[in-house]
């Protein structure tokens, strides 16, 4: 190890600064570095900073996008304050993305575990399998789900009739359609997730679970004590992107009712905030009622944001 | 951040268009024309005929999807999009572009004057804008009939003959009865939802609907809006209804297999039925409803302003909607002609089809335009509409008590307008 040390340690001395040195560093090599970060700013600028600027200023206006424009001030903010369809949607959104995540993130930990087994046959074709769900088109899941889960004619609905129970409604029932969005929020990343938890797990060194089980830790044990710890980092990463993903649900609500149009039933059920920020937008055209929508959706998204970063340090430093 | 990516990104790119303000379609040789519709409405039959007439002329048609699909991307279009060179735009969607004449041709600068007085003049005087221009040419009218199973309703010991029907339920109210002797005797749901089926029809028969012919705002003062909407309210308390709204799964699969005896067939929706239930052929009757008169629907073409070719898109309508091409089509696909002559010769009247047991859809059909009194529709119309059967089809649900269904319809209103 000294060995390598040793040359960072004598090269100070080796190349004394010289002023030849300095003027060459001032010109090209002093703006180097800025172009080589340059097209992510730029881009970033185009279509982060500029849209969400443009955003802001249609939300001052009465934008009829084949009309006219009128300037409103902040009127779409304090109409959205009072209007009952943003506060449906945004309980909506939470909800989905309550029964959604939680579920998602503990089974993706259960199946991670078991699919890092080591006696486990076959153990690369489950891993795949995990991802299946993840490439299958949304709009395609959606569609099946909503014939699976049909009042009158879904294959559940049969089971349930089969058994003796009353049928469920589930896209005319707020807390059945939350479930039916939410599950297949749940059934879309799970996979993802399990094999995020997989390549953290596959990182913990062997001989630590060897110790362990030495010392007399059963599975179970082994599991609270080593692995969970271990993957603290990960489960917060997949915490902040699922977060960020479950308060943008968009195509699955959109898709299970479509009879309703742009509402996810006749009493916005399961209409999530993108959604009503949608259906705003491009089914009244209110462009700006839309964009109002789309900046406290942002803001909402930096607030949940920030009590995420808050939560991860003092789980960290509670360590 | 992902969520300035997918959300709000797309609404402002989506108007930042409008302010780079591309340029319309390219390329002016003026024997090509791109022509969108929407789906289901069988256009595709009206571009072949023309095609063949014309073989150097080419037609681009694009189905873009549904009525309200379509109108969406036209509206992208104007806003600053690649804009078609004709556009097929549903009735309850046109108030909203007639507001803004702006976007289109005036129509009477290419010679819609000369041809107006072939159309009936209240269906033509819904395209002309408040400076008089003429936005759209009617394509065809919505005229109402009620299509039901003539073995269901025998097996349930009611008369089958659409004559005697007709007859059964000379009202709503009637209409109703019928529905209950319909449930008691099977124990099967009569009709397939109050939204639709009801509320739907009955709000279309109205000689003043959502606005004044002003253009004031009276949906919730107007009493015959309140009459369409109690009733349809009131079929929901007869518990007649099977809750299976119009165009989801279970509605198409329910016409097969009997889930409900009876729907709403404004003239455009007869086509849906033996689309979706072929094998019901022969089975189903079409008569007319109850109080008779009433229009639902119908659609307009329209020349986009920045059309690269509007005189190719303009002789395709001159030629396409000409009284005869109408009578053509309604025969071919079953549009009911917006043209005055056609209701004047015995063409429409003497119109059946083997499916519907030879019922007379064209007698039907043209009785409920002749008794007609035509409204006015405002650039609302379409959402004051979808608020007020969203309340029917969320009391038909269970989740809203019918006492207080109709305030819980104006709330709903008043949200969708803007408080």
């Amino acid at each position: 190890m000294t060995t390598f040390i040793a040359p960072p340690r004598l090269l100070p001395k080796q190349s004394p600064p010289g002023i030849g040195t300095r003027i060459r560093n001032t010109l090209p090599e002093r703006f180097a570095p800025y172009l080589y970060i340059a097209p992510f700013f730029l881009i970033f600028a185009v279509f982060g900073l500029i849209p969400l600027v443009f955003t802001f200023v249609v939300s001052l206006f009465d934008w009829n996008p084949i009309g006219q424009q009128t300037f409103i001030g902040f009127d779409n903010f304090t109409r959205l304050a009072a209007d009952p369809r943003f506060w449906n949607a945004m309980l909506n959104t939470f909800a989905i993305f309550i029964i959604s995540t939680v579920p998602q993130l503990v089974i993706a930990l259960g199946l991670a575990h078991l699919l890092n087994h080591v006696r486990l046959r076959f153990a690369t074709g489950f891993r795949m399998a995990m991802l299946v769900p993840y490439i299958t088109s949304v709009a395609a899941t959606t569609i099946v789900f909503a014939q699976l889960f049909d009042r009158d004619y879904g294959l559940f609905n049969y089971l349930i009739g089969f058994f003796g129970g009353d049928h469920v409604d589930f896209l005319n029932d707020k807390v059945g359609s939350w479930f039916l969005v939410a599950l297949m929020v749940v059934w879309r990343w799970t996979g993802y997730t399990t094999l995020l938890y997989l390549a953290a797990l596959q990182a913990i060194p062997r001989d630590v679970y060897e110790a362990a089980a030495v010392d007399g830790a059963g599975g179970w044990k082994q599991f609270v004590y080593i692995t969970i710890p271990s993957l603290r980092p990960i489960i917060v990463f997949t915490i902040v992107t699922s977060t960020i993903g479950g308060l943008q649900v968009f195509t699955e609500p959109l898709l299970v009712n479509p009879a309703t149009g742009l509402t996810c039933g006749a009493a916005r059920q399961c209409q999530t905030l993108t959604l009503f920020l949608y259906e705003q937008g491009f089914g009244q055209f209110e462009f700006g009622y839309g964009s109002a929508i789309g900046v406290a959706l942002f803001v909402i998204v930096v607030l949940v944001a920030l009590l995420n970063f808050f939560l991860s340090t003092r789980t960290r430093g509670g360590r | 951040m992902k969520f300035r990516l997918a959300a709000a990104a797309t609404v402002a790119v989506m108007v930042g268009a409008l302010v780079t303000g591309c340029s319309g379609s390219g390329g002016g040789d003026d024997k090509t024309f791109q022509f969108w519709s929407f789906t289901g409405i069988n256009q595709k039959a009206d571009v072949a005929k023309y095609k063949e007439a014309h073989p150097d002329i080419t037609v681009k048609l694009t189905e873009v999807g549904s009525t309200q699909e379509t109108a969406q991307a036209l509206t992208a279009a104007l806003a600053g999009g690649k804009v078609p060179d004709l556009v097929l735009i549903q009735g309850d969607d046109l108030p909203n572009f007639v507001a803004n004449p702006d976007n289109f041709v005036d129509l009477s600068t290419m010679g819609a004057d000369d041809i107006s007085k072939d159309y009936l003049p209240w269906v033509w005087d819904q395209a002309v804008a408040q400076n008089d221009a003429v936005v759209g040419v009617p394509t065809d009218v919505g005229g109402m009939s009620m299509a039901y199973r003539a073995d269901l309703f025998e097996a349930a010991g009611l008369p089958s003959d659409p004559d005697e029907v007709a007859a059964l339920w000379p009202t709503w109210d009637d209409f109703i009865s019928v529905g209950e002797q319909y449930v008691a005797a099977t124990g099967k749901p009569f009709l397939d939802n109050a939204g639709t089926s009801v509320f739907f029809q009955t709000v279309n028969q109205v000689d003043e609907k959502y606005y004044t012919p002003e253009g004031e705002l009276v949906y919730d003062t107007n009493p015959q809006v309140r009459e369409a909407f109690d009733i349809s309210i009131k079929a929901i308390e007869a518990g007649i209804t099977a809750n299976v709204p119009a165009f989801s799964t279970g509605w198409s699969t329910g016409k097969t297999n009997g889930a409900f005896a009876a729907m709403a067939a404004p003239s455009w929706m007869l086509k849906s039925i033996k689309t979706d239930a072929p094998d019901t052929s022969g089975q189903w009757r079409v008569t007319t409803v109850p109080k008779v008169a009433g229009n639902w629907g119908g659609s307009y073409l329209a020349i986009p302003k920045r059309a690269a070719n509007p005189e190719a898109a303009w002789a395709y309508i001159k030629e396409m909607q000409s009284p005869e091409s109408q009578l053509k089509n309604f025969t071919d696909t079953g549009a009911l002609p917006s043209t005055v002559s056609a209701y004047e010769s015995t063409a429409i009247a003497d119109y059946t089809d083997p499916f519907f047991g030879d019922s007379k859809i064209g007698d039907v059909l043209g009785k409920s335009l002749q008794e007609f009194k035509p409204f006015f529709n405002g650039p609302e119309t379409a959402t004051i509409g979808s608020a007020m059967i969203n309340t029917v089809t969320d009391v038909e649900a269970g989740n809203t008590p019918p006492d207080k269904a109709w305030d819980a319809a104006m709330k709903a209103v008043k949200d969708a307008l803007g408080g």
